[in-house]
């Protein structure tokens, strides 16, 4: 029988390109989704945790305990450590040469030890002795620039330094990036700038060790309050502290894997059973001939295995030059960039394996039914009859018993807000929808059909009449499109979700655009004023200040704003707790040195002036807040100590640069002012975001083309079976544009069908995952794409109209005569 | 449906035309070139009378079928001309050939000549359909009751005997009133009887309602049906026999070697 498989490979090499392209392009997708998500996670841990991803171990301690000089020497003379960079952090106010006022710099140590150095230079170098610093792009300064550094110490006492710029860091979309200038320096130099004992230790390896060891000598060579985790572990937290929450990450990376394995397997499996249905005539002439069952079924398992092994093959180099070409393509001009692309091995396996194991299995069933035709089948006449195939028993038994217990998995993953629960839910439920897809679509078609006979004319009514005929091709070709457009459709309202939701909790993060503040002297008055005159900035709230007496007899400071100005200010006010009249807001921190419930009276007192609020204790982060009118009647002098900005709803880059704006005017007016750019953060937030949604939309959109190749080949098939059927029409009177416009229905019919059915489906995935990954992170906002989603259907729609170009150009051609010949 | 069918046959549907329906002039077909060039038709002027019953008939690889394909518009010829009626069918483009089909020629094939997806009703109208045309009721009830379908007009195509199935292509080969119905070995599939009842009614459309067929045949008894045989061999008329008969046809074939 190997003479047979070789000679069926030889000889319908062309017939098997198909499927081959289908394994090829499906194997190409889930090896790319698997690669570029590797890539991005990677990614996004460079940049967000560069600092910790090459770190063998990282101790972490509070600020009640930080690390001593005899810690990091302790730690140091380890067997298996390498080095260790204690992070000293500080903050300072610097003027840059030529610009006016001074900024706020973020100022952190950097390693002594090269292997721990994680900072990329766009210019110059790091710094190697006091006096020298380095900064990002924010400072705005250029290398060879002599900046004045103002320091203060506990006391407030303020003392100048200069320091040579050496080198520009570039922080490479690390979202933080836009909020103040940072600057890199010595470790004595930190020191000197007021920085205290380290908090934080990064440790390197010694050579030959492995950090599974370093991290575990570190473990136990500290108190057991020091949290000592591995590099990567601290890079995945750090990106979580700033994304919300890892889990959720996490979760959504597997959703996708899952989905990308899914997809692939469920379309290669409809693509081979339509391809192998031309072959039950060929392999019934093998029975003829006196080949066994079993041998049959051994030829087409042994031609499956060579294809799907080959085409996996192809398809993996596909999947990692893909993965290749899009992180090239968003990497050169996106917030996260994908750098470079991280092949892991499992993806690599798992393309081969899926690819591979999915064939074969696909070709079980043909082999089955091949096996089973009487020998004298291949012998018989094509039947004009229709065929009547019934969809099993079984196939609906089997959905049923899939679909029902997805189903009320996927009600209980909502309901407990669990995507563990939820995931299994969906592809068990997703499996069962497949299965039972087989049975429902050919009756929606015929539905279609009768109501598109209507008024499409003839060709129409001849459309739906064909595309009924052969059910099980028909709902096979459907499927594979259902599914391609489920999964799209499900991403796409699910993604809308998860972006209503995350937009929502960054508003709520992060409620003001631009925060101007001063810890020292108040704000000029006029600022405000000149600050709205600044391009972009929309509106100004002022914030008073000053310190008054509590009712510990302690001086306390105290800050109001009027609620209806904040309001209108603020992207949301979900994280703050803004005052009422005669009301006092405060943290728990406050109601609790003082022993003040919530509602009860609460004074305040400044040289014999008391006022006293109702208490409203709040539980989020935030200081004591009152009205304006409260703070003046103690306090009527009080100056403005902030300021809140809400920006114009302009382009992130036109944001970036009222930031900078804003910072100009603040520095020449109130030079020890500090100013946070929270809106770049929240924009970088936001792009990292829309990225990753537009990567795994065109994964899923590969999905659909492949469906697509799907629909292509059933029409040319049927354009091969129907060629007497065609030329019979032709002759009867029927154009070459109405042979044409027959099979441009039948492909509407079909694949406008799926495209609806599957944007219901999906849609209702895409909420339900929603609803159950975010509910996990707070309130949900759930939103459906309306224009998206009817650009899905019209899109899949059209498409099924051109797949059927080709398959109809070869029947218009051929002459009415051959195919009465035939 | 309501009209008496007893009005219908009062009724001849044939209009005014020229004595030919079809006519043919130095036809040739010819597949391939030079050495290996074989030669279909190699120049056949011949005329088919209106109201007439013509049978083609001649041995395998005569030319018959292309004969018949190219008189009905379905092929090109080589060289030559065809005419029906006023109409030159080898200067007409592809688009006009296929109206040209539906509206003024019937076709009647050997096998697969129904529609499987369409019921025998919908079979029957297809080609006025196509060109968005509704037949005349009372002469659709005429041809149904001639041709013994009215109780099989909901019946799909598998549902019906191989009679029945060329009872209904030619129900739809007529009620179009073509100038001319095409027959391409009409009952080479059907067993004697049921081809004897397909003849009959072939038969019947040209004596009683004047319509032209032209019928494509190997069977000498078949032939006999028709009111004249032309005789075809290598692609050239041989012979050419008025009234013919069963016997009178083998003799004429015979005499053509074949």
């Amino acid at each position: 029988m190997r003479t047979v498989v070789l000679a069926q490979l030889r000889t319908h090499a062309a017939r098997l390109i198909a499927s081959t392209l289908a394994v090829v392009i499906a194997v190409g997708f889930v090896v790319a989704t698997l690669v570029l998500n590797e890539t991005s996670r990677s990614t996004v841990l460079d940049t967000v945790g560069a600092r910790y991803v090459d770190a063998a171990a990282v101790a972490s301690t509070t600020l009640d305990h930080p690390f001593t000089d005899d810690d990091v020497a302790a730690l140091a003379d380890l067997g298996s450590v390498g080095a260790v960079a204690p992070s000293y952090e500080t903050g300072v106010q610097a003027s840059v040469p030529g610009r006016p006022g001074s900024q706020y710099l973020l100022v952190e140590s950097v390693a002594d030890a090269p292997q721990l150095r994680w900072q990329e230079l766009s210019a110059g170098r790091l710094p190697k002795a006091t006096g020298e610093v380095a900064v990002s792009d924010r400072a705005r300064a250029e290398v060879g620039d002599v900046l004045s550094v103002s320091v203060y110490d506990a006391e407030g006492e303020e003392t100048t330094a200069e320091a040579t710029v050496t080198g520009i860091v570039d922080l490479q979309g690390d979202p933080e990036a836009g909020l103040y200038g940072r600057g890199f320096v010595t470790e004595e130099q930190a020191q000197a700038w007021g920085a205290v004992d380290p908090v934080q230790l990064r440790i390197a390896a010694g050579p030959g060790f492995s950090a599974d060891q370093v991290r575990t000598d570190v473990a136990a060579a500290v108190p057991g309050d020091v949290v000592v985790r591995s590099g990567e572990e601290q890079a995945e937290k750090a990106a979580a502290d700033l994304m919300g929450n890892s889990t959720a990450l996490a979760a959504v990376l597997l959703v996708f894997g899952t989905v990308a394995v899914v997809v692939a397997g469920l379309v290669i499996a409809n693509t081979f059973a339509v391809l192998l249905a031309q072959r039950t005539r060929e392999l019934a002439l093998l029975r003829c001939v006196g080949a066994t069952a079993r041998q049959v079924r051994r030829s087409v398992l042994g031609e499956a295995l060579a294809t799907g092994l080959v085409s996996s093959a192809v398809g993996v180099a596909l999947g990692i030059g893909l993965a290749a070409g899009v992180s090239t393509l968003v990497g050169s001009n996106s917030a996260i960039p994908l750098s470079g692309v991280t092949v892991p091995l499992y993806a690599v396996l798992a393309g081969l394996g899926v690819g591979t194991v999915v064939t074969v299995l696909a070709a079980l069933a043909p082999a089955r039914a091949a096996t089973k035709v009487a020998p004298l089948a291949a012998l018989r006449p094509v039947d004009s009859a229709p065929l009547r195939s019934r969809p099993g028993l079984l196939r609906l038994v089997l959905g049923l018993l899939l679909v029902v217990p997805g189903v009320l998995l996927l009600a209980a993953g909502v309901v407990t807000a669990s995507v563990l629960v939820a995931l299994p839910g969906g592809v068990l439920s997703f499996l069962g929808v497949v299965l039972l897809a087989q049975r429902a679509v050919p009756p929606v078609v015929a539905a279609a059909g009768r109501l598109a006979g209507r008024f499409g004319g003839v060709p129409a009514r001849l459309a739906a009449g064909n595309a009924t005929r052969n059910p099980r091709r028909t709902a096979a070709t459907a499927t594979a499109l259902l599914i391609g457009v489920t999964l799209t459709s499900a991403f796409v309202v699910g993604a809308a979700s998860t972006k209503a939701t995350a937009q929502a909790g960054l508003d709520a993060e992060f409620p003001t655009d631009v925060l101007v503040r001063s810890y020292d002297a108040d704000l000029p008055d006029s600022l405000s004023r000149t600050l709205l005159d600044v391009d972009g900035v929309q509106r100004a709230a002022g914030v008073i200040g000053g310190d008054v007496t509590g009712p510990d007899g302690e001086p306390v400071f105290v800050q109001a704003v009027d609620p209806t100005e904040a309001a209108t200010v603020l992207r949301s006010t979900d994280k703050v707790d803004l005052p009422s009249t005669g009301v006092a807001v405060l943290p728990e921190w406050a109601a609790e040195s003082w022993s003040v419930q919530d509602g009860a009276p609460v004074t305040f007192a400044v040289d014999g002036r008391t006022v006293t609020l109702q208490a409203q204790v709040t539980g989020l982060e935030q200081g004591l807040l009152m009205e304006p009118d409260a703070l003046r009647s103690l306090l009527p002098d009080a100056g403005t100590s902030e300021l809140w900005l809400l920006l114009d709803d302009a382009d992130p880059d036109g944001q970036v640069g009222t930031v900078d704006d804003v910072t100009d005017v603040v520095a020449e007016a109130a030079p020890e002012a500090q100013v946070t750019g929270v809106v770049t953060m929240r924009d970088q937030l936001n792009k990292v975001l829309d990225i990753l949604l537009l990567v795994v939309t065109g994964l899923l959109g590969v999905a659909v083309v492949i469906a697509l190749i799907g629909v292509g080949n059933t029409l040319a098939l049927s354009v091969v079976e129907r060629r007497q059927e065609n030329g019979l029409l032709r002759a009867l009177g029927l154009t070459r544009g109405q042979l044409r416009g027959l099979l441009a229905w039948e492909a509407a019919l079909v694949a406008g069908v799926a495209a609806v059915l599957g944007v219901l489906i999906g849609g209702a995935y895409g909420l339900i995952g929603a609803a159950s990954v975010l509910g996990e992170l707070g309130p949900i906002v759930l939103d459906v794409p309306w224009l998206q989603v009817a650009a899905i259907v019209v899109v899949a729609t059209l498409a099924g109209l051109l797949a059927s170009v080709l398959p109809a150009r070869r029947a218009a051609r051929t002459s009415p005569v051959a195919a009465i010949a035939a | 449906m309501s009209v008496p069918v007893m009005t219908v046959p009062g009724e001849p549907p044939a209009p005014a035309r020229t004595t030919a329906a079809v006519r043919a002039t130095g036809l040739r077909k010819t597949y391939g070139s030079g050495e290996t060039a074989v030669h279909a038709l190699a120049g056949v002027d011949v005329t088919f009378a209106a109201g007439e019953f013509t049978a083609i008939m001649g041995p395998s690889g005569s030319g018959k079928s292309t004969l018949m394909h190219c008189l009905a518009g379905l092929d090109t010829a080589t060289a030559g001309e065809v005419w029906l009626g006023d109409t030159a069918l080898t200067s007409l483009r592809d688009d006009q050939l296929t109206t040209l089909r539906r509206q003024r020629i019937g076709f009647v094939f050997q096998s697969f000549n129904l529609l499987p997806v369409l019921d025998a009703r919908e079979n029957i109208v297809l080609p006025m359909q196509l060109g968005g045309l509704r037949p005349d009721p009372a002469w659709f009830d005429a041809v149904v009751a001639r041709l013994g379908l009215r109780e099989r007009l909901r019946h799909r195509p598998h549902e019906l005997s191989g009679g029945q199935q060329q009872r209904v292509a030619i129900a739809r080969a007529l009620l179009p009133r073509p100038d001319v119905v095409f027959a391409d070995e009409p009952t080479g599939n059907l067993d004697s009887r049921s081809g004897a009842e397909v003849l009959g009614l072939l038969r019947s459309s040209v004596k009683e309602t004047g319509q032209t067929v032209v019928m494509v045949t190997h069977d000498p008894s078949a032939a006999a049906y028709a009111d004249r045989v032309v005789l075809l061999a290598d692609g050239r008329l041989a012979g050419d026999l008025a009234d013919p008969t069963a016997e009178s046809v083998l003799d004429a074939l015979r005499g053509l070697g074949g």
